[in-house]
């Protein structure tokens, strides 16, 4: 009889929607911030203590990296729109944005939980960066919690482009990503960026994404490349986080 | 069984398994605590006992999981703890080799039925969720009979038996 008891309340926890059954993944979140945050830092500083001086310099190595790519992407923007309206004074692309930074609650390969929720601003769909990179989406807020969605997780997909090209990236799992259907005609090599196309009212700059780690002809289909790309900083060891909150000021 | 030390032994269970658990990876893959607390109430505990210590522990890795949502593991630690459980009736796990036999098979059975059933939620599962699955229950059985020791001494249970003159 208990033992049917327990499997119908466990029934109902599978089958009842996700937006209220997170709730009692934020809840955790919220209620055991501290210590889930010191637990964190504890694992990220043995790492980091395991490679004392790869792991800081190639962390700042990669945010400038992606800083560098970043301006150089804006700086393409502001071109393009000096070549259109030339003459005109216009805004800088993240002018209206408000990053709101936000600490990491808990972390998954597929997701994160961050201390920032829908008081801050934050809603469904808004960029997540880390070390000036795009490390996903959020995929569910509550009051003071949200959960990021990682662009490495399968169920993730955002578009993307890669020098002219448009195409998609779709997370594998395994920290990794690829983007499929990129035709062989279009030239890429290994370490080439990989831009988040502007989302109108969410980003209206490209920022990288990722960066290509392999890139060699399908077997299956050889008018296509089977591209793998790794996000553009080391998730695993970012402690914060930023979202892009676009305001509405003009 | 004592309610309040069990709380107090599965709530910073919890914390560890959803944020301190990384120190402990090796290769990438770390133990899962809570599936070791869950074999060890199975086998000490008396059987409706287990029963509900199954499903709280399942609530409890469902909370502190990210990526599966909430029931996968609450079905799969209850269905197969409270097998356990039943089992445990008829043959007595009490040997360290056959509690590291327990947690490794209840642990791969029941991971299989949670990424099956958190499927069914929308979730994905993995490339290599079977090689990863196989070698973190491996970890866990091979740290959790030791684990048992202080789990034992918290829950003031008796985990020798006394030999008989």
């Amino acid at each position: 009889m208990l033992f049917t008891w327990f499997i119908l309340g466990g029934a109902i926890f599978l089958l009842a929607p996700q937006s209220i059954t997170n709730k009692f993944q934020f809840a955790f979140a919220r209620i055991f911030n501290w210590p889930l945050s010191i637990g964190r830092n504890i694992s990220l500083s043995v790492r980091t203590r395991q490679q004392p001086t790869e792991g800081i310099e190639r962390r700042k190595y990669i945010q400038l990296r992606n800083h560098i790519a970043n301006v150089e992407a804006q700086l393409a923007v502001e071109l393009q729109r000096n070549q259109q309206l030339s003459g005109f004074r216009k805004k800088h692309p993240l002018q209206n944005a408000r990053f709101v930074f936000a600490n990491i609650v808990a972390a998954s390969t597929d997701e994160l939980v961050i201390g920032c929720g829908k008081e801050e601003g934050l809603a469904e769909g808004q960029f997540v960066l880390g070390d000036n990179s795009i490390v996903g989406v959020i995929s569910q807020a509550s009051a003071n919690t949200a959960k990021v969605r990682l662009i490495t997780s399968a169920a993730s997909q955002l578009p993307i482009k890669i020098g002219a090209e448009n195409a998609m990236i779709v997370g594998i799992g395994k920290r990794l990503a690829k983007i499929p259907y990129f035709q062989t005609k279009h030239n890429v090599a290994v370490g080439d960026p990989v831009y988040c196309r502007p989302r109108p009212g969410v980003l209206n700059s490209p920022m990288i994404v990722a960066r290509i780690a392999e890139c060699k002809e399908d077997g299956e289909q050889p008018l296509l490349w089977n591209i793998i790309a790794e996000p553009a900083c080391m998730i695993k060891s970012i402690d914060y986080v930023d979202v892009i909150v676009m305001s509405d000021r003009k | 069984m004592q309610w309040i030390r069990f709380a107090v032994l599965i709530l910073p269970a919890s914390l560890l398994q959803a944020s301190l658990v990384d120190v402990m990876k090796i290769k990438g893959i770390s133990p899962d605590l809570l599936l070791v607390c869950m074999i060890f109430f199975c086998i000490y505990a008396n059987t409706s006992d287990a029963i509900i210590t199954s499903f709280v522990i399942g609530f409890c890795a469902d909370i502190a999981t990210l990526g599966t949502g909430m029931g996968p593991h609450i079905i799969s630690f209850g269905i197969f703890g409270t097998a356990l459980a039943y089992l445990n009736r008829v043959i007595a796990m009490r040997r360290m080799p056959y509690q590291s036999a327990a947690i490794m098979i209840v642990g791969f059975i029941a991971a299989i039925l949670a990424h099956l059933l958190s499927r069914l939620k929308g979730s994905s599962a993995p490339p290599d969720l079977y090689s990863v699955t196989f070698w973190r229950c491996l970890y866990s059985c091979l740290i959790g009979p030791f684990l048992f020791l202080p789990i034992a001494w918290w829950m003031r249970t008796k985990s020798r038996r006394r030999k008989r003159y």
